[in-house]
């Protein structure tokens, strides 16, 4: 299946980023959610209007004794399985269906289509903040700055150094636990230049309401000079090689 | 002491064992920590309502305290409680009994519970309570991450309030499978009982895990292991532990409230209930599925795709049994005659809110959706909406029933009034929630864009809150002054309660109810003389073990100081417990003659545990020595228990329960040890001691079996000779670990926090595991000591109930031994 969905990514010519496929996603469960809730209800309210007291007996309408032992209603069985089996299918279908697309988000968009600017970006949670380490070893905290791209993948290994966070990029629609002693991976394609908020989505502390950042998409022109500029001004690590040669 | 005070005096309601009064304590007690979580809940969204300011002090500390308190208040000290108020006082009259099977016990969960809520309640003075959410995630719940005393207090009150609640769980399964009426058979009994089953028996296997998880916390906060510590994988094993626990709570939460939808759907419609035994079945493969759905809260975590998949499928499957029971509610009311009174504009504004909740809960099972949902407000919109608007049901049937346990009649405009209003908050506050999901949880600065949301979800808070003081004034004044209430004052009501009067009398029945013939009769209790009762069930031969000790010429009690004195002693003891960390500075010294104890701090905290214990141990000794009695039914339907006597199926239940808190620590044990990869570690300790430790034990299994036959023979020279050979053995095993433990710290180094031959945290699990079972050996003997000073008086000759049901504890902890020690010593 995932193959399926790598050639129609190809086909298409783009990845498509995560923000997009979780607008499908989630605009698919809500039509159906909606759809089914104002069925169930109105059906609910329907018969609690049909069916109130008005002082005669329905037909077939046997009135319970104090004291029996209970038994239930036979006569509508069949109705009661007919809705428990259309709310199951439509269940289960609805779940399958997201599985599909759930591949294709935890792997990310397959290597073979590289660019240059993808690239790999160590993330660490702190109370109170991020901490973000670039291949080259130059470390910055609380923005992360990426290239952009068609089809710039960048890769996200988050953890923590203390208690639990959770990374999360409302406007990109990524997320992921960051856990002490663990290393989490999340990806994100960098197509659209901007400044998109980071916010901790865990309870870690004292400081959890404050704990946001940023995520600076650069043009690549404007991010090559930046990143040039970390490695030859502050970084004390030993020669690491071009961004290019990094792909 | 078994003679009841009026319910007007003070002192009834401290001595009182009687299902009914304790049902009341629960309801009033609860409807306290209800207004005490809903002002937290107030403040919070005063805080929220403009992101700029902050109203609660303390910088965060402050919110953060009131979004954890709220959470463990309403989760703990309100929801269940208060069904459980309900489940005291309706389970008997709904399936004939005189009273729950243990009725001191029962006592004693209530003072558990409320002194548990006590302790709560101080731990905000001592430095604040805990602030790490109720999930308590680690290491965030480490003294590292939240050093207060008030924090250690918090955990130590969820454990007292864990403790309340399995003696409850043991008490109301024996009482179900033991106390029901002739004729009526596990599938016959009313929907509400039915419901308290389920959530029973989801209690005694869910609460076991928590208790481990919080055992295990407690130690790693007062004696420093260091399980929780993130590095080994502490941060993945709490999430595991607490899930396995949290997921069937949030059911044992919502399932009094459905059985009380389910009587009251029936109640009002006129009809009986659609689908009766597909709704019982969904019933019981929900409490089944509840275990298995955990990973469903750990998504965003780093377990494998594998097992994510797995944990979505089974969360879909769990959500199929509610579907049937909302459409078997909704066709039940089909060609009814439905009225419209208070209990049912909750019931049926219940299931509305639930639908809506449940619909939303099938988008967080589907994990694409799980990652972008995790930790923003539509997880808390969706559980309020299932949780708080399931038990909407629970105010439903607070009116009720509000007739039946009172004898006066609520003003049904009133009622009408306070629906509306309520129906209306609710839906205000958290459906704006859903309207502004992208706010993280637990925060109080958020983006500019969901201000107006949450704004207009504060209005409704306060609208939500304020409806209550509408019921409470109602309550109020209809008690005082309202019109006297019939025996049944609901047509087409059929269950047992609604025909004894309002409020029914102290015993309950003056017959014995039957349904043997088909439907409720009072047929003459059986007399009974000389201690053996002609105990028939569908034509049994006599001789019945399960009736064999009802004493029929003597009265039941009803009244008994030692559940209440052993609640404010466990209180006084974990109060103490919560502090002597800090209190005390303890130097170890080069051996055990040097070690030096030093008072550090306030000597209130080992004063307090000092006091605690004694007074607990005094407690359970008059507990012991006291005469109470509480009779098993001469005749009722047992099945499957048929032929098992009342204490020793408790026993059973309860060593049951124990079994799970050892499974949930060996799991611990071998997932930290997996973890690290599990041919990484050598055995730490030598095998000699373990394997001479493994015989003794072995052998005081045979010496309380020993027992048991001198006590069937009558022999009392033979039961003291074996009584105390098992105690001999049990010091003698107590003897060589305190040699093995001094060894190990004094001449290997390997310590709570230290360990030579590997990582610490292997040392930790091997101390407090080994450690518990050792307390269990502890407590064993303190008993043991209690029935020999007993057998020495002449007890247990005729009676050898007490020996044979402490061989079976003590069995318990033999063969939990034979575990450990592989699993320690040999691999």
């Amino acid at each position: 299946m995932i193959d399926l969905l790598v050639l129609q990514q190809q086909a298409s010519g783009s990845w498509r980023t995560q923000s997009e496929v979780f607008s499908e996603i989630f605009l698919v469960f809500l039509a159906i959610g909606t759809v089914v809730g104002v069925v169930v209800i109105a059906y609910t309210l329907y018969n609690g209007y049909r069916y109130r007291d008005t002082g005669e007996e329905p037909d077939g309408f046997e009135a319970p004794q104090l004291g029996e032992l209970p038994t239930g209603q036979d006569g509508k069985s069949k109705k009661l399985f007919l809705s428990f089996g259309l709310s199951a299918i439509i269940v289960i279908s609805v779940v399958v269906y997201s599985y599909t697309l759930l591949l294709y988000v935890e792997s990310g968009p397959s290597s073979e289509v590289e660019t240059e600017g993808n690239m790999d970006v160590q993330v660490t949670g702190f109370q109170f903040g991020w901490q973000f380490e670039y291949p080259n070893g130059q470390t910055e905290l609380n923005t992360l700055r990426v290239p952009a791209g068609e089809n710039q993948v960048i890769r996200l290994q988050i953890t923590s150094r203390d208690v639990m966070h959770n990374f999360g990029v409302t406007e990109l629609r990524i997320k992921s636990d960051a856990i002490p002693g663990e290393t989490s991976e999340e990806w994100f394609l960098a197509d659209e230049p901007g400044s998109y908020t980071i916010e901790c989505f865990e309870l870690c502390g004292i400081g959890h309401s404050q704990m946001s950042g940023e995520i600076i998409v650069m043009e690549p022109d404007e991010f090559n000079e930046w990143y040039d500029g970390t490695y030859e001004g502050a970084s004390s690590q030993t020669a690491a090689v071009e961004t290019e040669a990094e792909s | 002491m078994s003679e009841l005070p009026p319910t007007s005096s003070l002192k009834r309601w401290l001595l009182t064992t009687n299902h009914k009064d304790v049902g009341i304590l629960y309801l009033f007690t609860a409807t306290f920590f209800l207004l005490f979580g809903g002002v937290l809940a107030l403040l919070l969204r005063i805080e929220l309502w403009d992101p700029a300011t902050a109203i609660i002090g303390g910088g965060g500390t402050g919110y953060n305290e009131t979004v954890t308190a709220h959470g463990l208040i309403m989760v703990f000290w309100f929801l269940s409680p208060f069904a459980f108020g309900f489940a005291n006082y309706l389970v008997p009259l709904q399936i004939g009994a005189d009273d729950l099977a243990f009725p001191r016990l029962n006592a004693l969960s209530y003072w558990l519970y409320a002194f548990s809520g006590v302790l709560f309640g101080i731990s905000f003075f001592q430095g604040g309570t805990m602030t790490g959410g109720w999930t308590l995630y680690a290491p965030l719940n480490m003294p590292a991450y939240t050093p207060t005393i008030g924090s250690t207090g918090a955990v130590l009150a969820i454990a007292m309030f864990v403790a309340a609640v399995t003696a409850s769980t043991v008490n109301f399964l024996v009482t179900i499978h033991h106390s029901r009426a002739e004729g009526m058979g596990l599938m016959d009994m009313p929907m509400f009982t039915w419901s308290i089953l389920a959530t029973v028996w989801m209690m005694l296997f869910a609460f076991a895990t928590y208790l481990a998880a919080l055992l295990i916390l407690s130690s790693d906060r007062i004696l420093g292991s260091t399980y929780f510590s993130a590095t080994d994988g502490g941060a993945l094993l709490w999430g595991h532990l607490f899930w396995f626990f949290g997921h069937p709570e949030v059911y044992i939460v919502l399932f009094p409230a459905l059985g009380v939808m389910l009587e009251i759907f029936q109640t009002f419609s006129g009809n009986r209930l659609v689908g009766r035994k597909w709704v019982t079945i969904a019933l019981v493969l929900i409490a089944i599925q509840s275990f298995l759905v955990w990973m469903h809260h750990m998504f965003l975590t780093t377990i494998n795709l594998e097992i994510k998949t797995l944990m979505m499928a089974t969360t879909i499957g769990i959500s199929l049994p509610f579907d049937l029971l909302v459409f078997a509610m909704i066709y039940t009311l089909a060609k009814g005659r439905i009225r419209y009174k208070t209990p049912f504009l909750f019931a049926f504004g219940s299931l509305l809110l639930f639908i809506l909740g449940g619909i939303t809960g099938v988008f967080l099972g589907a994990i694409i959706l799980d990652y972008q949902f995790r930790g923003t407000y539509w997880v808390v919109a969706h559980f309020h909406y299932v949780m708080f608007g399931g038990a909407t049901a629970l105010i439903g049937g607070a009116y009720y029933w509000f007739p039946k346990i009172t004898g006066k009649m609520y003003d049904e405009l009133l009622g009408k009034i306070h629906f509306a209003a309520f129906f209306i908050g609710f839906n205000v506050v958290y459906f704006s929630m859903f309207t502004a999901w992208e706010t993280p949880r637990r925060v109080f600065e958020y983006q500019q864009s969901m201000v107006t949301s949450h704004q207009i979800g504060t209005v409704g808070a306060f609208v939500l809150g304020l409806s209550f003081f509408i019921m409470f004034y109602n309550f109020a004044k209809s008690y005082v002054a309202g019109p006297t209430a019939p025996d049944n004052p609901w047509e087409f009501a059929r269950t047992a309660e609604w025909a004894l009067s309002s409020p029914p009398p102290l015993e309950n029945w003056d017959g014995r109810p039957s349904y043997a013939s088909g439907h409720l009769e009072f047929l003459e209790r059986e007399d009974t003389h000389g201690g053996h009762a002609a105990a028939t069930d569908g034509g049994h031969a006599t001789g019945n073990e399960a009736s064999d000790y009802v004493l029929g010429d003597k009265h039941a009690s009803h009244a008994s100081i030692w559940p209440f004195a052993a609640g404010l002693s466990t209180l006084a003891l974990l109060l103490g417990l919560s502090g002597i960390a800090g209190s005390l500075a303890i130097d170890p010294g080069s051996s055990i003659a040097g070690v030096g104890v030093a008072l550090e701090g306030s000597v209130i905290y080992p004063l307090f545990t000092v006091v605690g214990i004694v007074a607990l141990l005094y407690s359970g000794v008059k507990w012991g020595l006291e005469d109470f009695y509480a009779p098993p039914a001469a005749v009722a339907n047992r099945w499957p228990f048929d032929r098992i006597e009342k204490t020793k199926l408790g026993m059973w239940f309860f060593l049951a329960s124990d079994v799970l808190v050892f499974g949930a620590f060996i799991s611990a044990a071998v997932f930290i040890r997996v973890n690290a990869g599990w041919r990484s570690w050598e055995a730490l300790p030598a095998s000699l001691p373990g394997l001479i430790n493994t015989f003794v034990l072995l052998t005081s299994s045979f010496t309380v079996v020993l027992a048991l036959v001198a006590s069937r023979r009558r022999s009392r020279k033979g039961l003291m000779a074996s009584i105390g050979a098992t105690i001999l053995l049990g010091l003698t095993f107590l003897s060589i670990k305190a040699w093995e433990w001094h060894h190990e710290i004094y001449d290997v180094g390997i310590t709570l926090s230290q360990n030579p031959h590997g990582p610490p945290v292997q040392a930790t699990i091997y101390y407090v595991t080994t450690g518990l079972h050792g307390l269990h050996v502890i407590i064993g003997l303190i008993v043991a000591t209690f029935l020999l000073v007993r057998a020495y008086q002449g007890y247990y000759l005729d009676d050898h109930r007490p020996v044979e049901y402490f061989g079976l504890y003590w069995h318990f902890v033999d063969i939990v031994w034979v575990f450990l020690f592989p699993l320690f010593y040999l691999f």
